[in-house]
């Protein structure tokens, strides 16, 4: 598109192996702080591509991540503690689901879709509390897997950079360009011969296997599982608050949104009781000042600059 | 040619919406090779008929056939590759895409993906192609500009382009010479018959009839949701049956005549109701406004004339608080409207019907209605209703029914009629009759007189010259964002100034014609 793509797959291989190093370098607080970043910045960059590209704003974040957890656990504990092959059950149990609940939920359209996927997770929590077979309301531990900190942060890191991977080279595509117009006006678009259902299914179906996939590492993280945590209402909160903090639709906001995001939670760590009042009051501030995120407002400065120096 | 298949086919093709029937057993079919005109008043159902056949509609009854093949069952997007290319009447560009690639999409989706060629060589044909495309219909200089970022007569000229961009075997074009003046129609004349050498078939549902008498060898007439005539344009033309259905007098002035005898508030020299001094206004770099100056006093009607970029619409808008002045002032009943917001300017007693009707969808005629009349004025609201309803009977049938189901000519009455419900001293009213059928234009301007005798102060921006004379006690001429010409009708009406000004050079002949 418009940068020229060899400089990014520098930057891209550049940062992996910057960040692969880290645990080298720093101890398990900031392990684990990466961890969470990384995992974070894999939900946004799904959610980015599916809500910001797409126009499919859907609140079902949590679950698809509960569903990869739940299918990284009893798949692990199937197989005695492998990891690859649960993780891909987690990413297909989430892709699944997607395909199935697309047949109702892609008959509803933009605040009604997302209303409808605002009850998957919650359909999907009640249900598993039920389920007795899966542990019912007190979940499912993970037999054998314990993997250290600086596994789990390698674990997250592949997780996120396959992620950046994908999203860009969607982004990239011709496909991107159809997504784009489905946002923008989902007649239109089918009127101009786009297969609107196709790109819609394809999407959802991608940005819940990415989903999926951090469900898993949650599991691995926590080595116990339970349909509160795993469904819960924070994935899709938290996921929600980086993109638009970072610029819903573009390309780099799920970076920054994710970098602010998770410095902010930092930064408030020892006032628990402000957090989320603290983040609520920035988040509200970035939608009135800044629509289109924190990226929108760095790019327009850096076109300012460049303007001047060109001109 | 009997033995071509033909490119379009509809047989007792019906479509109802509740329990009106919007196109009502139509048989039609559109030859191969031929340009068909689609003419009938506002609400015959063009533009129903559209839908119908680009798919965006499942009709109710009956078949649609494209070029010998049953597609009734056919989503839009699988028609759209079978070779149909269509507009929207009200434009609808993908708003954040840019212009150019809201072009690449439609080529990219469009019929025969040229599988034989790699795939960056396909990327370099669309893209060139789209570029012509660009070049052809004079958008290659917002090209890069987001789509919703364009004003609405670049919006139109969007449609084209991107309906070209389909490459369709059948192109149906939905009103695309509203709102154009005379060199405009020209040019868009020379290239639908441009188009028709590369394009099997096409569609031309239009109000401008010169456009349709130039490009279709036979025309349709269309009258609630039938087919009232079929035949050779001209002789259509002259069916005294689609005068009085579509046509009305086309005589502008016997339309207007009797508003010329109508009582008229004479124009007090001394204190005029607006007053516009030197304004200037910016658009991001361009100067649309470059110190316009202009009066209107209590219940005169003022035209504003201009061919399209002039800066009428800048103006209208600067008036009614849309947009921020660089420079000068302006003035109403005595108080300086400097920088208020547009709620209050309407509260101050300017009412402005903007270009394009924004009539809100989801909420009822009446709805629609009331949303204009203030808090403090609720209790008056019942009166005023009826008021509007009196000029627009029309709108007390459709009370309850949504803003957007109607007529575009409907839908225009009601425009105007939401912002008398404010009870103005002041109207604007831009490019009211874009879009109307003759006979509704003709419809809308006998109200209009009936407004202004009403005292209402008015000031019209139109593109048809002669009917803003007609109705205008005074008028202006704007061009480059300046006033170039102002005075009565009757010193403007022959002005040969005005001609070459309005038309264009390439009508001097005309300016002679007219001395």
């Amino acid at each position: 598109m418009t940068e020229p793509p060899r400089r990014e797959v520098l930057l891209w291989l550049v940062s992996v192996a910057l960040l692969a190093a880290l645990p080298y370098a720093l101890g398990p607080y900031w392990q684990q702080l990466g961890f969470r970043a990384l995992q974070l910045l894999t939900l946004a960059m799904a959610w980015n591509l599916l809500a910001g590209y797409c126009g499919q704003v859907s609140l079902g974040t949590g679950a698809f991540v509960g569903l990869g957890a739940y299918a990284m656990a009893l798949c692990g504990n199937w197989l005695g503690g492998a990891l690859l092959v649960p993780m891909l059950a987690a990413a297909l149990v989430a892709g699944a689901f997607a395909a199935l609940v697309s047949v109702g939920l892609f008959r509803l359209r933009g605040l009604y879709f997302t209303i409808g996927t605002l009850a998957l997770a919650e359909a999907l929590r009640i249900l598993m509390v039920n389920l007795s077979v899966f542990g019912g309301a007190s979940g499912i531990v993970l037999a054998g897997v314990a993997p250290t900190f600086y596994w789990l942060y390698w674990l997250a890191l592949v997780v996120a950079a396959g992620t950046a991977l994908l999203t860009r080279l969607v982004q990239g595509s011709p496909y991107a360009l159809a997504m784009r117009a489905v946002r923008d006006d989902e007649d239109v678009a089918r009127a101009m011969g786009v297969r609107t259902q196709r790109v819609k299914l394809a999407t959802f179906v991608l940005a819940a296997v990415l989903m999926g996939l951090a469900g898993g590492l949650q599991a691995l993280k926590l080595g116990a599982i339970e349909p509160y945590g795993a469904f819960g209402m924070r994935w899709t909160i938290d996921t929600v608050a980086v993109v638009i903090i970072g610029g819903l639709g573009s390309r780099w906001g799920p970076y920054l949104g994710t970098l602010v995001y998770v410095a902010l939670g930092e930064a408030l760590r020892n006032v628990p009781e402000l957090h989320s009042a603290i983040a609520g009051v920035f988040l509200l501030l970035v939608i009135r000042l800044a629509p289109q995120g924190l990226w929108g407002v760095l790019r327009q400065r850096l076109a300012r600059t460049a303007e001047r120096s060109g001109a | 040619m009997p033995e071509a298949v033909a490119a379009l086919r509809v047989r007792a093709l019906s479509r109802h919406f509740g329990g009106v029937a919007a196109i009502d057993r139509l048989d039609l079919e559109v030859r191969a090779g031929e340009t068909l005109g689609v003419v009938g008043p506002n609400g015959a159902g063009k533009s129903t008929f559209i839908h119908l056949i680009s798919g965006s509609l499942a009709p109710s009854h009956g078949s649609v056939e494209l070029f010998g093949q049953d597609v009734s069952r056919l989503p839009a997007d699988a028609r759209t590759r079978l070779g149909v290319g269509r507009t929207y009447q009200i434009p609808r560009p993908f708003a954040r895409l840019s212009v150019r690639e809201n072009l690449i999409l439609a080529a990219r989706h469009a019929r025969l993906p040229a599988a034989a060629h790699g795939a960056a060589q396909v990327g370099r044909s669309v893209a060139g192609r789209c570029q012509q495309i660009l070049e052809r219909t004079g958008l290659a200089d917002v090209a890069a500009a987001p789509a919703g970022s364009l004003p609405l007569l670049r919006r139109k000229r969007l449609e084209l382009a991107r309906a070209l961009a389909l490459r369709p075997r059948l192109l149906l074009l939905d009103e695309i010479g509203a709102g154009l003046i005379d060199s405009e129609i020209r040019a868009l004349i020379a290239l639908i018959q441009d188009l028709q050498r590369e394009i099997e078939s096409i569609v031309l549902i239009e109000h401008v009839l010169d456009v349709i008498t130039a490009c279709c060898e036979r025309t349709a007439v269309l009258a609630s949701g039938q087919l009232l005539t079929l035949g050779e344009t001209r002789r259509v033309l002259a069916d005294p049956q689609v005068a009085a259905v579509y046509l009305g007098t086309r005589d502008a002035g016997a339309g207007t005549a009797p508003a010329s005898s109508a009582p008229r508030v004479v124009a007090g020299p001394a204190a005029p109701l607006l007053s516009v001094q030197d304004v200037v206004v910016n658009y991001g770099g361009v100067r649309a406004l470059r110190g316009v100056s202009l009066e209107v006093a209590a219940g005169e009607c003022v035209a504003l004339l201009g061919a399209n970029g002039a800066g009428k619409t800048t103006l209208a808008r600067a008036i009614s608080g849309a947009v921020r002045l660089a420079g000068g002032r302006i003035d109403f009943a005595g108080r300086s409207l400097g920088g208020l917001p547009p709620e209050r300017v309407t509260a101050r007693g300017i009412a402005h019907c903007m270009e394009g009707r924004r009539i809100f969808a989801s909420l009822s005629v009446e709805e629609n209605l009331l949303l204009a009349v203030a808090q403090r004025d609720r209790h008056a609201a019942a009166a005023r209703l009826e008021r509007v309803y009196g000029l627009f009977p029309v709108l007390r049938e459709r009370a309850d029914k949504p803003g957007t189901a109607m007529s575009g000519g409907q839908q225009q009455m009601l425009a105007i009629a939401r912002a008398l419900m404010s009870e103005p001293r002041l109207l604007i009213l831009d490019e009211v009759s874009l879009g109307l059928a003759p006979i509704a234009v003709e419809q809308l301007y006998r109200d209009l007189a009936r407004v202004r005798a009403g005292g209402v102060a008015m000031l019209i921006v139109e593109q048809n010259i002669h009917r803003g004379l007609q109705l205008a006690d005074r008028a202006y001429v704007l061009a480059h964002g300046e006033v170039r010409l102002g005075g009565t009708p009757e010193q403007l009406r022959d002005s040969p100034a005005l001609r070459a000004l309005y038309i264009g050079e390439d009508s001097a002949g005309a300016a002679d014609t007219g001395k």
